[in-house]
């Protein structure tokens, strides 16, 4: 089946006006920029409005999306549930002078749900919750430095950054020491040139990160970091922003047989309202709890009345079994057109989070081009980034997906005649 | 925040550098050039880069190392080779009496042909022949600035270490190219050559690359609007450009 492609006159001339008020128009991820949006003809710059596991950009074009705002949309773009808790919430009151009960709902859910927690402090990005784990930790340890893995990402904080990216001091990094992942002796070896340093180790569950492959751990490898946390009084954090609730409604660290000391989460937290959680163990609660950090919204009641509607579906619906099925049947469906069209397409990740890359080159000019077929045909994939399944998608939609991934197959071959 | 000795590498190979095109591309340069014997000078920079520039038939050839040079102008640090690029150090030959002649009547009008390309006036600029020309060189002394940059400086170094090995073409459509070659972490600019890009950037127009250089548009911006398209490795970019960013730290 042939799909035609789409256009984007109407986005191309909102983009033009919002570089006249906004820097570089769209910043950020979702932006054409870092979203890679390669080449920039094919994509959509902004949206009209979304439903389910679609949305529609503003020339009307509707998308499957595989990247779910980049992870908030767990359930469905305005699921009927958590929209109405919002709903009835919002017109008790949101943002009060004294927090709503539903706050303390929502921190007994969530300690309830999540099997290394026995605190909740709310924020509302995902990097203010990695930024107060790594200042618990400090305050709790009084050491400065932290262990990260190499190409990490757990936000856009300065120490979180690196020494070369612009606006950062050196000063502001030098108490990150990288090591590469799964590799025990890497890590042994700068925990004892550091002993008595370390404040924290941060980490993803596994290694997600962007322009590779990803890289799952094994239940040893972290069996072993967690060792290493102890013998040394570290503290583990875990930044499951990207992955949290998509592996286990327990928390990826549960997925993989350890406790962290602390684990913090935003995406799939509330589908899409604002809020994000940092959840921790007993013996940390004290120095967390006097520490200097808030914000004006932290302790907003809508999105904690949208969280308890959205853990109490998903556990309902047990996303985590649900992503999987429906992620392996993509993954085995792309694969298929792939293969059938003379393409190498190599999956990588878990299923719920699954990694594309089209490998027949080894510069992703050619899993660029299939990429920017897709997204100009219906499909909303990224090129450098893992993907997101949402408990909307049917297998209508996968069977679709993989009619227009075949299409777009077939448009790159037609592009290049080297290929047969 | 910027490092003398990465200073004196991006001055030698970035900004005496682009003398090589200069002689190629500019009728004055070319001009000055005509009917001078060949020539060679050896810059050597204590604790900092060596190099020679070759005259020769009305080209000009830079290459690594001062072993092999008519003239030799000794620097005792990379803060006076820095002082020669400024116009506030006058260097002392200690070899090549006799072509001190090709210095002062040659070289010193070359080099002053140079700066009046690379920091021109508004007037001048409205030249589009001219306004070319400070386009082209300025292409050319920020790529190979990029390299020195990597393989120098103590923060570029960094990103330079997260670059796989492989070609970035950089180029401005219409106009000039260079290859950013990355081996084992180590930088080198080509000029005019394509490689075997892994990754590639390019600039819609010289009137966009002109503005980019000068700060008057925003790239990402630009990625944006599709007037700057880049495809490929782009990680490989994206630690190249962390390093483009401190070109401009150097180079104010």
């Amino acid at each position: 089946m042939s799909y035609p492609e789409y256009t984007h006159e109407k986005s191309r001339a909102l983009f033009a006006r919002a570089t006249k008020v906004i820097p570089s128009g769209v910043y950020g991820h979702l932006g054409p920029a870092e979203g890679l949006f390669i080449p920039v003809s094919k994509w959509p710059m902004f949206s009209e409005r979304a439903q389910g596991t679609y949305f529609w950009d503003v020339d009307g074009n509707k998308y499957i999306d595989y990247m779910c705002a980049y992870g908030p949309n767990v359930l469905g773009y305005n699921d009927p549930d958590v929209d109405a808790a919002a709903l009835a919430q919002l017109k008790k009151g949101n943002c009060t002078t004294s927090p709503g009960s539903v706050m303390v709902d929502c921190a007994e859910l969530l300690v309830d749900t999540v099997a290394s927690a026995d605190w909740v402090y709310f924020a509302k990005n995902g990097n203010d919750t990695t930024q107060i784990a790594a200042m618990t930790a400090r305050a709790y340890t009084k050491r400065k430095k932290i262990i990260f893995f190499k190409g990490y990402y757990h936000g856009v904080s300065p120490w979180q950054a690196k020494k070369d990216y612009s606006g950062v001091l050196p000063e502001e990094v030098w108490n990150n020491i990288i090591v590469p992942w799964d590799d025990i002796p890497a890590l042994e070896k700068v925990v004892e040139e550091n002993k008595g340093e370390i404040a924290a180790i941060i980490a993803q569950p596994y290694d997600h990160g962007n322009f590779h492959d990803n890289a799952i751990m094994t239940r040893a490898f972290w069996a072993k970091v967690r060792k290493i946390c102890d013998d040394e009084d570290i503290q583990l954090i875990i930044d499951d922003v990207r992955a949290g609730f998509r592996l286990d409604l327990a928390g990826s660290d549960h997925y993989f047989g350890f406790k962290a000391d602390m684990i913090c989460f935003c995406k799939a937290l509330a589908n899409g309202y604002n809020m994000s959680a940092l959840c921790g163990r007993d013996h940390l609660k004290s120095a967390i709890s006097g520490m200097n950090v808030t914000g004006s919204y932290w302790m907003s009641s809508v999105p904690f009345a949208a969280c308890i509607a959205n853990i109490e579906k998903m556990k309902k619906l047990n996303t985590p079994q649900l992503f999987d099925t429906l992620g392996t049947k993509l993954i085995n469906g792309l694969k298929i057109a792939a293969k059938e069209n003379g393409f190498d397409l190599v999956v990588s990740g878990m299923p719920s989070l699954f990694y594309l890359r089209v490998a027949n080159d080894d510069d992703l000019y050619l899993h660029q081009e299939w990429i920017a077929e897709c997204v100009s045909r219906g499909v909303f994939f990224a090129s450098h980034h893992n993907h997101f399944i949402n408990a909307a998608l049917t297998d209508e939609d996968i069977k679709t997906t993989v009619e227009i991934a075949e299409d777009a197959f077939r448009a790159v071959k037609a592009h290049h005649p080297e290929l047969a | 925040m910027t490092d003398a000795k990465t200073l004196a590498y991006i001055n030698m190979f970035a900004v005496l550098g682009a003398l090589e095109n200069l002689c190629k591309l500019d009728e004055q340069a070319k001009n000055i050039l005509s009917g001078t014997k060949p020539v060679s000078i050896g810059f050597d920079v204590k604790d900092g880069p060596k190099a020679t520039l070759s005259f020769e038939d009305g080209n000009c050839l830079l290459t690594e190392g001062c072993a092999d040079c008519d003239i030799r102008l000794p620097f005792a640090s990379p803060e006076k080779f820095n002082g020669l690029i400024d116009g506030t150090v006058t260097p002392v030959p200690t070899k090549g009496f006799s072509k001190i002649g090709f210095l002062l009547k040659t070289f010193v009008p070359l080099t002053d042909r140079l700066s009046e390309v690379m920091r021109p006036s508004e007037e001048a600029m409205k030249d589009p022949a001219f306004f070319d020309l400070n386009t082209t060189l300025t292409f050319y002394v920020v790529t190979c600035a990029i390299s020195q940059l990597g393989n120098h400086d103590p923060i570029s170094t960094f990103s330079a270490q997260n670059i796989e090995d492989g070609d970035i073409l950089m180029s401005i459509k219409n106009g000039p190219k260079a290859v950013i070659r990355a081996k084992d972490h180590v930088l080198t600019t080509l000029k005019d050559c394509e490689g075997t890009p892994r990754s590639v950037m390019e600039f819609g127009s010289m009137q966009l690359a002109n503005d980019l250089f000068n700060d008057k548009v925003n790239s990402l911006a630009c990625i944006g609007n599709g007037s700057i398209t880049m495809k490929g490795m782009i990680s490989m970019l994206d630690n190249m450009n962390r390093i483009l960013d401190r070109v401009a730290l150097y180079l104010a």
